[in-house]
């Protein structure tokens, strides 16, 4: 969990000169069936984590060293139509929170976003590699 | 007939030490190389070709032999660069980097069918340390190094009694 408390940290921390944006730490962030994201725009939800383990390297006394990789998704979700002016801004903010985990292999976030009905739902993935 | 099944961790261990062997091909006070990833015995006779007039294939006759281990292995810390605990191992005390850079002689065993069970197979030899180059790569996260054993003399199969 560090992971995500570490990006739900330096992300509030990167969005805090844009104050029409929040930041929650809820879990689940679901009512009814339907994503509070989609409900309460504006506002970063971060999913929990998920973990791999991947084989680094194999030796031939069964010594093992293992890279595991962390994925942890975020979602943004802002109207469509009269988006924000700073939404580029706020975008770039939220994927420069990836920086916070240190002693990592690599530091990696995309983004991609959907438009359903007038909103528009940004789906940010953090993919940490540690070892 | 039988393979020599590697995957469950007691075969292809490289000992270490700078007492000979017994003659059961064991290494007393050995250091056992840790993480290894693989390892080559190359046991290489060398030959000279010649070719004759009445022949239209050239021909061959021995030479020395060349003997030498190679392997590849991820880097710990003590067994590269020595532990001041292993005082009666001079290999263990100063490490494969120092021991390479001092160029002193050394005995190996490369237990190929494991160790402490009659029966057993070793190869045994002295030599020296070389081909050390530790490489680091944030992509491979810890050194990896190759390693090679310069045989001095022969190699001597064990099997233990």
């Amino acid at each position: 969990m560090a992971i995500r408390d570490d990006l739900i940290t330096q992300i509030t921390t990167n969005l805090s000169s844009y104050t029409n944006f929040k930041v929650s730490s809820e879990l689940p962030f679901d009512s009814g069936g339907n994503s509070l994201y989609l409900k309460n725009k504006r506002t970063v939800y971060v999913d929990d984590l998920s973990e791999e383990q991947i084989q680094l390297y194999r030796t031939i006394d069964q010594g093992t060293v293992y890279q595991t990789q962390t994925i942890v998704e975020a979602f943004l979700t802002v109207d469509a139509k009269n988006q924000p002016t700073d939404i580029e801004d706020v975008i770039q903010a939220i994927l420069n929170a990836k920086s916070v985990v240190t002693d990592t292999q690599s530091n990696e976030a995309i983004v991609a976003s959907d438009i359903e009905d007038d909103y528009v739902t940004y789906t940010f993935e953090y993919t940490i590699l540690k070892t | 007939m039988a393979l020599i099944n590697v995957t469950d961790g007691a075969q292809a261990k490289l000992t270490l030490g700078n007492t000979a062997p017994d003659s059961d091909g064991l290494i007393t006070n050995g250091l056992v190389v840790p993480f290894v990833q693989d390892i080559t015995v190359n046991a290489t006779p060398g030959t000279v070709r010649y070719s004759t007039l009445d022949s239209t294939s050239s021909s061959a006759f021995t030479t020395v032999n060349e003997n030498s281990i190679s392997l590849n292995l991820l880097v710990d810390e003590q067994i590269m660069f020595g532990n001041a605990a292993l005082t009666t191992n001079s290999v263990a005390l100063n490490g494969l980097f120092d021991t390479s850079v001092s160029k002193e002689e050394i005995f190996f065993s490369v237990a190929i069918t494991g160790t402490g069970t009659t029966g057993d197979i070793n190869i045994t030899g002295k030599g020296f340390i070389g081909g050390l180059a530790p490489t680091a790569s944030i992509e491979g996260a810890v050194f990896l190094s190759p390693c090679e054993l310069i045989v001095n003399g022969e190699l001597t199969k064990n099997v233990e009694s």
